[in-house]
């Protein structure tokens, strides 16, 4: 009989499977419905809302391992989503106010920013354990991870730096001064970069993450809030909250390209294939862009307040 | 937190240290929520004359029911700041952030500490033609709450930094409508 169930849990995997495409998901945080719409880029529709913990914020799709993360900063936890079966799987105390998230690229590290207590939490992604809190700067805001996994970033936002922590040790290694109120962190793997993007200077910080020295700052829109890399990682795009603008930078000359209109309070952006996914949190809802010319293609309306704050788009394992 | 804001930022490291080290830890930052209000009115006038009567960032005291007086220092530039003073007391600065007459909109500012119990207030308003006789306004607002830390009181807490920011929309809008309908 066991066996018998087994086999049976097993077919209906398989058939999922086979129904699924190639192509990854959307996982966009509604901080008003305290859900995550979950958008299937194949078809570009909604497939599933999946409901969180309260507020959500921060998520980061990890490929690796199928799971998708969501911070609920007003819940104090994190919510554990499995990308196969579109629905919560766990649900892990974190902090006081956990914002940005990130994961190391073999999805085994999950790095948490608690805003209230100035800590960067390290959780063990697979076990779903606390292994440590690690004391940041003031209004730790946004996590990115390099791609070796070794170093983790971190946007301590209202003292205007980013700290750089050694993921070994988890000492912080160094801090570099950037400009006004950094809150997302992006990293450019294939420059060995670090995008910081400073809400109140309306600019962004370039990192060389080797020396850790600002190399370039470049202006954007008012109130820079989120950065992709699209079009094989030659476009920086840049979503402007307060000019409902997104700003196309030439990743390798860092010249802007052209600035694009016509968004709504514009967050969380990502990237894949040849389109753009842009997060409306006052429009509620999510622009796709052609990547290359910038053009609107299509929007998909979602639930309240939507943020999409982290690298939302992810593809479950084979 | 009053204090904090009035002093502004130029001596907020001291004061950080000062609090930090009297009190346990507190985040000197917003919470991370940010609220929002929309509110839409269609009036039964053309969009131009609709616009006129509120394209002026100086002229909110003659069209919004709670607001005594509106003066601006620079007009509609942008960087131009509008001292409002409500009718039932209270008052509120607003910077203006962005401007165009072809929009139909404008958006501002307000510096925090004002008589909403909001924190970090951004609004937009604009005026959109629904054919020649019809125009559809759309007052926006992006907000926190008045309490930056967890467990906020009740008269600083989501709810009531929405209910206010609807509030003023609302009777505005009405108000509007009922200025630009009368024969």
């Amino acid at each position: 009989m066991r066996r018998c169930a087994f086999a049976l849990v097993a077919f209906a995997q398989c058939v999922f499977c086979a129904g699924a495409s190639a192509e990854p998901f959307a996982y966009i945080t509604n901080q008003k419905s305290n859900d995550v719409s979950v958008i299937d880029l194949a078809t570009l529709r909604v497939v599933a809302t999946v409901p969180v913990g309260r507020s959500p914020a921060g998520v980061v799709a990890v490929s690796a391992t199928g799971r998708v993360f969501v911070s609920n900063p007003d819940s104090k936890t994190l919510s554990v989503i499995d990308m196969r079966e579109q629905r919560v799987v766990a649900t892990l105390p974190a902090g006081d106010g956990p914002v940005g998230i990130d994961a190391s690229p073999d999805g085994r590290r999950l790095y948490a920013a608690d805003w209230y207590t100035n800590r960067l939490l390290v959780f063990d992604a697979e076990a779903l354990r606390p292994l440590d809190a690690i004391a940041v700067g003031r209004a730790p805001a946004g996590v990115a991870v390099h791609a070796d996994g070794k170093t983790v970033y971190v946007a301590e936002r209202d003292d205007d730096r980013i700290a750089a922590i050694d993921t070994t040790t988890s000492q912080v290694r160094a801090r570099v001064q950037v400009g006004s109120h950094p809150f997302a962190l992006l990293f450019d793997a294939a420059r060995k970069r670090l995008y910081a993007l400073n809400v109140l200077s309306d600019d962004l910080s370039v990192i060389d993450t080797r020396s850790l020295v600002v190399i370039a700052t470049v202006k954007t829109g008012k109130a820079p809030y989120g950065a992709a890399l699209a079009e094989g990682g030659t476009l920086l795009y840049v979503t402007n909250q307060h000019d409902d603008s997104v700003t196309v930078i030439d990743a390798t000359t860092l010249q802007v390209r052209q600035t694009l209109g016509g968004f709504g309070y514009p967050e969380g952006i990502a990237a894949h294939g040849n389109s753009v996914y842009v997060v409306n949190w006052m429009d509620d809802n999510v622009s796709v862009l052609d990547a290359k010319t910038g053009r609107l293609q299509r929007t998909i309306a979602t639930g309240q307040n939507s943020r999409g704050f982290g690298a939302f788009i992810g593809t479950p394992p084979k | 937190m009053l204090l904090h804001r009035m002093l502004g930022r130029a001596v907020r490291p001291l004061l950080a240290l000062t609090l930090t080290a009297g009190l346990a830890a507190p985040a000197l930052a917003h919470g991370p929520t940010r609220q929002k209000v929309i509110e839409k009115v269609t009036i039964d006038a053309p969009a131009a004359a609709v616009w006129a009567r509120i394209k002026n960032f100086n002229a909110l005291k003659d069209w919004h029911p709670a607001v005594a007086d509106s003066p601006a220092d620079k007009g509609n530039e942008v960087g131009s700041v509008r001292e409002l003073k409500l009718k039932g007391g209270g008052e509120l600065t607003e910077n203006l952030e962005g401007y165009s007459d072809e929009q139909m909109k404008y958006s501002y500012r307000a510096k925090d500490g004002g008589a909403l119990p909001v924190t970090n207030y951004t609004s937009t308003i604009q005026v959109t033609a629904e054919g020649n006789n019809k125009a559809m306004v759309e007052w926006r607002g992006a907000f926190y709450r008045a309490f930056p830390n967890n467990d906020p009181p009740s008269d600083k807490n989501d709810e009531a930094a929405v209910a206010a920011i609807t509030g003023v929309y609302q009777s505005g809008l009405a108000n509007l409508k009922k200025l630009a309908e009368a024969k």
